[in-house]
């Protein structure tokens, strides 16, 4: 047979196509619920690290259903909310059938204006204490960055953070998830609930001092950029529901507070009768 | 096992090694020897995808069209890589994470596509895929040595378990891909020192 005749290269190059193609859909589908277990655990592990719950270098010696029963021991609860700050659905926590909000990309489409956002909140005790995990996302230079932050029970206080990326520049924009005093910047720190900047990430350093702001990594100028709006756009979402975490509520005016509006409301003592007439030691009138 | 094919074998792992002879594949040895577990787990990627794709291409070359045979090379190469990137995402989540692009990456590996058309076009299935295995462990070998170095100067571990004290300072820059092209040098020297005829005039 002639090898070398058009007809012959046409037929055998689509054969041999449609064969590799073949094969490589076979395995794809026979390994999707493997690597799905493995993208679900990962995700699961990058909340737990964010919510301090295990140390980086436990985590990477921890298995999947390692993971998995550390994540069912230590959640409380876990629900998503709507753009009101109200509550539309638990998410199943039982160790067999976890159940995540996986969906970001799309929930972020919702944030920006497509529809009705469901925002997951995943509450974990730690030592008796409440902590919220929320997550973020966005793009960076690359590709999506994504991350989750995790508060204290009045969610006045950020008690830690992690952040991955699915393709920035190692050593720049990667940083974000591989330099672990980027993170850490995050500890200690408070959003604020009132103003339209709720957190900044600051190029050239944040102020000494500042509450709201971290400093940004040199060199990944556009990364940075990416994860300071996919903050801002995600916790301006959550705003109701931080808001009434911190026991305040936006109407009722604590924004007159100023500043230092932490002094007033941020304590959630303050509870509904917090009418913003703050005195000038900036306690909440009772 | 016949004395042709024993050259096969062994050819390719020292005397005509395709990373410090051949000069090929040196972009990747760079750059995931930084740990000896990754280190290991790309060289049994490599002889996997060298070993099947030379023996998938041995199988069928009497019937590849000459004009297109490159492309029909490539074809049967990206699907053992993407094949070994699935499973590794399946089994290996946090090293195809660590190992990243260079998975993918070797299809570009030239020891790949050049045993195929300098190996297996022109030879049976079995000696193909001997070659292949061959030259995906003479690749991986250099790979693994390059990495133990790396490894144990650079974090003062092995495969992650401490073995240098803690008095020990990691150097840093042995972490650096410059430091890995300086040992695959010095691997070089040595080879050649062993082996005059490969010395140039």
């Amino acid at each position: 047979m002639n090898t070398n005749s058009n007809t012959y290269t046409v037929i055998y190059t689509t054969i041999i196509v449609v064969i590799v193609a073949a094969v490589l859909a076979f395995v794809a589908m026979t390994l999707k619920p493997l690597q799905d277990a493995n993208v679900k655990a990962e995700t699961i592990s990058q909340m737990l690290s964010a919510a301090q719950l295990v140390n980086d270098s436990d985590l990477q010696k921890m298995d999947n259903r390692a993971v998995l029963s550390k994540y069912s021991e230590s959640v409380r609860t876990a629900f998503l909310i709507n753009s009101k700050g109200a509550k539309v659905r638990e998410l199943n926590t039982e160790e067999g059938s976890i159940e995540l909000a996986d969906n970001l990309k799309e929930q972020n489409y919702n944030i920006k204006g497509a529809g009705e956002p469901n925002l997951p909140v995943y509450v974990f005790d730690k030592a008796g204490e409440e902590i919220y995990v929320l997550p973020v996302y966005g793009a960076g230079l690359w590709g999506p960055v994504w991350g989750y932050i995790a508060f204290n029970a009045d969610c006045s206080k950020i008690v830690g953070a992690y952040f991955d990326h699915s393709g920035e520049t190692p050593g720049l924009g990667a940083k974000i998830k591989d330099e672990p005093s980027f993170r850490e910047q995050f500890a200690g720190k408070s959003v604020d609930v009132t103003g339209t900047k709720l957190f900044s990430i600051v190029k050239g350093g944040a102020p000494e001092g500042a509450t709201g702001a971290v400093d940004a990594i040199a060199g990944a100028t556009m990364t940075c950029k990416g994860l300071d709006a996919a903050i801002n756009t995600w916790l301006s979402a959550y705003k109701p529901f931080l808001a009434t975490q911190m026991g305040a509520s936006l109407s009722q005016g604590c924004g007159s507070c100023g500043e230092n509006s932490g002094d007033c409301c941020g304590g959630g003592d303050c509870g509904g009768s917090c009418n913003g007439s703050c005195g000038g030691n900036h306690q909440c009138n009772r | 096992m016949n004395k042709d094919l024993k050259n096969t074998l062994l050819n390719p792992i020292f005397k005509g090694n395709p990373i410090t002879v051949l000069v090929l594949g040196i972009c990747s040895s760079l750059a995931v020897t930084v740990q000896l577990k990754g280190a290991l787990v790309m060289a049994l990627s490599v002889i996997v995808v060298t070993g099947l794709s030379s023996l998938v291409v041995s199988l069928i070359r009497n019937t590849i069209p000459n004009r297109v045979r490159i492309i029909v090379q490539l074809v049967v190469v990206a699907l053992m890589v993407i094949v070994v990137d699935q499973v590794l995402k399946a089994y290996a989540y946090s090293i195809d994470k660590q190992l990243s692009v260079y998975i993918g990456l070797i299809i570009t590996n030239c020891i790949v596509m050049g045993r195929i058309e300098a190996f297996a076009l022109g030879n049976k299935p079995w000696p193909s895929f001997i070659d292949g295995v061959a030259n995906g462990a003479g690749y991986g070998l250099i790979l693994v040595i390059v990495a133990f170095f790396r490894e144990l100067l650079g974090s003062g571990t092995l495969l992650g378990f401490q073995v240098l004290p803690d008095s020990y300072v990691p150097n840093n820059l042995v972490i650096l891909p410059p430091m890995a092209l300086i040992l695959l040098g010095c691997i070089v020297w040595v080879q050649r020192a062993i082996q005059k005829d490969l010395q140039e005039k």
